[in-house]
């Protein structure tokens, strides 16, 4: 029995993964199914003299070439503002930016016939930087923007008509300028962040089917119903004839997120009318989208006792030539830069800017690692300034359990100084390693999982098998297995009776999407709500056809007790019915109006992480090694600890990559290392040798037994946390990211 | 990120590999792959043509002659030369550097004849072998020739090998003296590094001569003429000193490129670090003849 448990608590995906059965993308076959190999603008910004692709299609192979003027007439799609081509027409405006798409039998020969495109260019004035595309004489990227309200994120855009400016945000609390005028000591801090790609290890792959009035559609796509919406008002297509089926996904950290070249490939099968199959290199999904660099200019007032009385932060962010989802990565970074601090007076303004480079996008806590590093940076050279212990600084401004950050953002709803303990402890309890005292702490709190937005649904068979159909997305993350267990342990069930559909909007419920550490609670609150409710149509016959009392009756593994005896399903089933078939079908909704309201205040919970680093540094070389990590977060509770220690520590990582390695390089325009040989990421020899994860649960978290949302928390303070500790010991502050040896290197110079 | 169109051919002598290129005239030869085949993915080389050259017997020699010569053959991959006794005995600095090279991948496949010939400036084996004063056997149709690594590499991604001749042994004397390597990287490639070689008198007292090479800062390995010569002569006692005094002159007479490995006077305190490390290294090592 317990070696059926074992096997039964192992991630069904972990084992077709590990077996090379799991289904991606690219290991999928339409009939009929034809290659697209997309052509690429080299010009930075340019206007499209002529296309010539006639040489390209007399190539023995070769179905057709794809070009905007085929599409011209659909118009401009996007998810916040509607102002991207489904492929370029009259002009591009980045390295990157797809112009043809040529569709042969063979993906060889489509790469080939690719070659034969003729493109004429003719440069136009370029903003390639946050600074050119404000100053004074910029070129105008897009001309007009049209917004889209609440179309994908609750609000919209708020562009800047005739400037670069696609949205700014802007949140003012209390009076700023009185209290800096109060302030005993006033510290300001200038950051800068560079664009990052996402670098998931499956690039952009999808299938499109276009047939007359409908469309079918295979993508990583980890927002399947924003594909679903986007492709249904481009193509003017009913909701229910687009179907967009999402097999596993080999990673998508934001970069699968909203929808990035589904239009373009459903193009593509439009114009052949046949299934039309793109699968991107990494180098071209390197050039499909990446997260948004920042210029952060960050200042905070104090009095006497190193209480913070005034806060204001200004954002600028390189959204990239089509804003995508940059608006909200901009207004996110504006609420993430406060911290899980107290403070009387703020003034925050977050704009998104367009440059002529690879679009922006929704990337592992939009906008927090921006934030995080000027803020918990900036946090340091406060203290330091004042002559403060950093984190006695911190301890003394943190908010409380309860108490609210914002006036229109949900109460903390954990302690953060406990985490900052579990992360000091975890140095302390270790086997000491060194006396080194080379140590640097950040912290944070995020505002994810916006929108209690999801339906499940969970149909109870006879035999007692359970298959469970939700619109989340397997990206590696484990989601599957969790809704898996949560209906499981609803209706109490061994785990191996549960399947979980492969996501189909075709037969699963609509929910907004994977994303913004969501999945657990809100989808989660979906499934045992459906669980709840297939539960509830069995006891009811039980009751009915039984003659008992609801409330004597209980669900046992493999049946319902009614306190004598124990029912199987098969005879509830049988008996009710009349023949030996049928199902229940439970159907769980979750809306802002769920648990009477309480899902509506954002944010649904505080994703918050504390991170401690130990640091060598090779003062010859410049070079960093982190030696040591601890990194806690406050999950409420841990439904796959495997699972949930993988997320906490893949996060890390990635921040760890963010703060040393990686950044994906422009010179004018020109991206120089988008390729997987010259952009770094850390490798597991990276990884430092003591790391410790620390997940805190109270059960105190909306999700189902109290769990909270996690994954993108622990990414947050590496990069602050290897800084401060570089400030502390070596007496040098690095502002830009990533620190390499040279940066590190140049400042040890100057202080020296 | 496939390869355009092109025809293969596994010819089994280096004679036949020869020849098979010459019918075509725009072959290439191939091994590892682990280099030409990515940048034929990226389409920025074409070949018709490609010659493998792993049926071919006897390239994947690795030996010590009887005129105290190590030979290895060109096909060798890095995992081979860094688990090879002979070269574990007698060049260990060798076998550590292969066994570091780029990634697991590479060193499986990759060798280091490819290595070579592909003219990579941020590569780790050229600057050694050209410290070692490695000498390159290339067989073609016209007859066999000897080039010495420091004249091989002629730029970036550029050698003297005529695209017919054939890669097939690499010669070099069997170490007198300490071998020190040192490399410095935050990425893929080395941005710097330094390979040095001390020939050593009967009595291991006394450096003879000295080979210093720095890679990866211009198109091709450099050596360190001034350090050299201020090493020639010297007891071990004697070297640091020695080299700290010429090391700001012979660093200024390098050529830095300034790219993304970072920017001249980095790079060039990384060969001044590196080589320091070498000789501390090479001082702390306590030659035996």
């Amino acid at each position: 029995m317990s070696g059926i448990d074992n096997m039964g608590s192992v991630r069904p995906d972990l084992i077709e993964k590990v077996t090379g059965r799991a289904e991606y993308v690219t290991d999928l076959t339409v009939p009929g199914m034809l290659h697209g190999f997309v052509v690429r603008s080299p010009a930075v910004h340019a206007r499209i003299v002529s296309i010539d692709s006639s040489v390209a299609r007399s190539m023995d192979g070769v179905v057709d070439v794809l070009i905007g003027e085929d599409v011209a007439s659909f118009g401009n799609w996007g998810v916040v503002l509607k102002d991207r081509p489904i492929i370029a027409t009259d002009r591009v405006r980045y390295v990157g930016e797809p112009v043809a798409v040529v569709i042969a039998g063979t993906i060889e020969i489509a790469e080939n016939a690719a070659e034969l495109v003729d493109v004429e260019y003719e440069d136009l004035p370029r903003a390639t930087t946050i600074q050119e595309a404000l100053a004074e004489e910029a070129p105008l990227i897009h001309e007009h923007h049209e917004n889209l309200e609440d179309f994908y994120f609750r609000g919209g855009a708020r562009p800047t008509e005739n400037s670069n400016i696609f949205h700014t945000y802007r949140s003012c609390v209390g009076d700023v300028d009185a209290a800096e005028a109060a302030a005993a000591f006033i510290h300001e801090d200038h950051f800068t962040f560079p664009a990052i790609s996402h670098f998931a290890m499956e690039p952009h792959a999808v299938i499109a089917d276009f047939r007359g009035d409908s469309l079918t559609v295979w993508a990583g796509a980890q927002t399947p119903s924003a594909v679903q919406k986007v492709l249904s008002r481009l193509f003017g297509l009913r909701l229910a004839r687009v179907r967009v089926i999402v097999p596993f996904v080999g990673g998508g950290f934001g970069g699968k997120a909203s929808v990035k070249i589904e239009p373009l490939v459903a193009a593509a099968s439009w114009k052949v009318q046949r299934p039309v199959r793109v699968a991107q290199s990494i180098a071209e999904s390197m050039l499909t989208c990446r997260r948004l660099g920042a210029d952060i200019t960050i200042r905070t007032a104090v009095d006497a006792e190193g209480r913070i009385i005034a806060n204001s932060a200004k954002l600028l962010l390189d959204g990239g030539a089509y804003s995508d989802t940059g608006s909200a990565v901009a207004t996110k970074s504006a609420n993430r830069i406060m911290g899980p601090y107290v403070v009387p007076n703020v003034r925050l303004e977050a704009c998104a800017v367009y440059t002529n480079t690879v679009p922006g996008a929704a990337f592992r806590s939009i906008g927090g690692p921006q934030a995080v590093w000027a803020k918990e940076s900036h946090m340091d050279n406060v203290a330091a300034a004042i002559g403060m212990d950093p984190a006695e600084f911190r301890l003394l401004n943190l908010a409380s359990r309860g108490e609210r950050i914002r006036p229109d953002l949900r109460a903390l709803d954990m302690d953060m100084s406990e985490l900052m303990g579990r992360v000091t402890q975890s140095f302390a309890s270790e086997v000491k390693a060194s006396d080194r005292q080379e140590r640097g702490l950040a912290v944070a709190a995020t505002d994810p999982a916006n929108t209690p937005i999801s339906n499940a649904i969970v149909r109870l068979k006879i035999d007692g098998s359970i298959l469970v159909s939700v619109s989340s997305i397997e990206v590696g993350q484990g989601a599957h297995a969790t809704m898996g267990r949560i209906a499981a342990q609803t209706l109490k069930q061994p785990i191996s009776a549960v399947t979980v559909l492969r996501t189909d909007t075709s037969v699963a419920p609509y929910d907004w999407g994977t994303g913004a550490s969501r999945s657990t609670v809100v989808v989660g609150l979906s499934v045992e709500s459906a669980a709840l409710d297939a539960a509830d149509q069995i006891l009811e016959m039980v009751a009915d056809v039984w003659e008992l009392p609801r409330e004597n009756l209980l669900f046992v593994e493999g049946g319902v007790s009614t306190g004598s005896e124990v029912l199987t399903f098969h005879q509830i089933f049988h008996r009710s019915l009349g023949v030996d078939s049928g199902e229940v079908i439970g159907r769980g909704a979750i809306t802002p109006r769920s648990k009477k309201g309480a899902l509506a205040e954002s944010p649904l919970f505080w994703e918050t992480s504390a991170g401690l680093a130990e640091i060598v540094v090779d003062e010859d070389t410049g070079e960093i090694h982190v030696p040591r990590y601890a990194s806690a977060a406050d999950v409420g509770r841990v439904i796959n600890r495997v699972a949930a220690e993988g997320q906490d520590e893949g996060a890390a990582i990635m921040g760890l990559g963010h703060a040393l390695y990686e950044v994906l390089e422009f010179e004018d325009g020109q991206p120089i290392n988008a390729t997987p040989i010259d952009y770094s990421i850390p490798r597991i020899s990276d990884v430092p040798p003591v790391f410790d994860t620390i997940l805190v649960e109270n059960g105190d978290g909306p999700g189902p037994g109290g769990a909270k949302g996690m994954g993108e928390g622990a990414i947050l303070p590496v990069a602050p946390a290897i800084a401060n500790a570089l400030f502390s010991t070596y007496g040098i502050r690095i502002t830009d990211l990533p620190m390499t040896p040279e940066k590190v290197w140049r400042a040890l110079q100057k202080r020296n | 990120m496939l390869p355009s169109p092109f025809e293969f051919e596994r010819p089994s002598t280096i004679t036949d590999a020869v020849r098979a290129f010459g019918d075509s005239g725009d072959g290439m030869f191939y091994s590892g792959g682990t280099e030409l085949l990515l940048a034929m993915k990226l389409r920025v080389i074409h070949t018709d043509r490609l010659i493998d050259i792993k049926s071919i017997l006897g390239l994947d020699r690795i030996a010590l002659t009887d005129a105290n010569d190590i030979e290895i053959g060109a096909r060798c991959t890095h995992n081979k030369i860094a688990r090879d006794p002979v070269i574990r005995q007698y060049v260990p600095a060798l076998s550590s550097l292969c066994a570091n090279v780029a990634n697991i991948r590479v060193r499986s496949v990759g060798t280091i004849g490819g290595n070579l010939c592909f003219g990579e400036p941020h590569a780790d084996p050229p600057t050694m072998l050209a410290a070692l004063d490695a000498r390159l056997v290339l067989q073609g149709a016209s007859g066999t020739r000897l080039v010495h690594v420091d004249d091989f590499i002629k730029s970036e991604l550029e050698t003297v090998r005529e695209p017919d001749e054939l890669l097939t042994v690499i010669v070099f004397p069997r170490p007198t003296g300490p071998v020190t390597y040192r490399r410095f990287k935050h990425g893929e490639r080395p941005s710097v590094n330094v390979a040095m070689v001390w020939s050593m008198d009967a009595a291991a007292s006394t450096i003879t001569s000295a080979r210093v090479r720095v890679g990866a800062l211009g198109s091709r390995p450099q050596p360190l003429k001034g350090v050299e010569d201020a090493l020639r002569g010297l007891s071990v006692a004697e070297v640091r000193p020695a080299i700290e005094a010429v090391l700001p002159t012979a660093l200024d007479e390098l050529e830095v490129n300034e790219d993304r490995h970072g920017a001249a006077d980095y790079k060039r305190h990384l060969a001044r670090v590196l080589l320091l490390r070498n000789a501390d290294e090479a001082i702390a090592a306590g030659w035996s003849a």
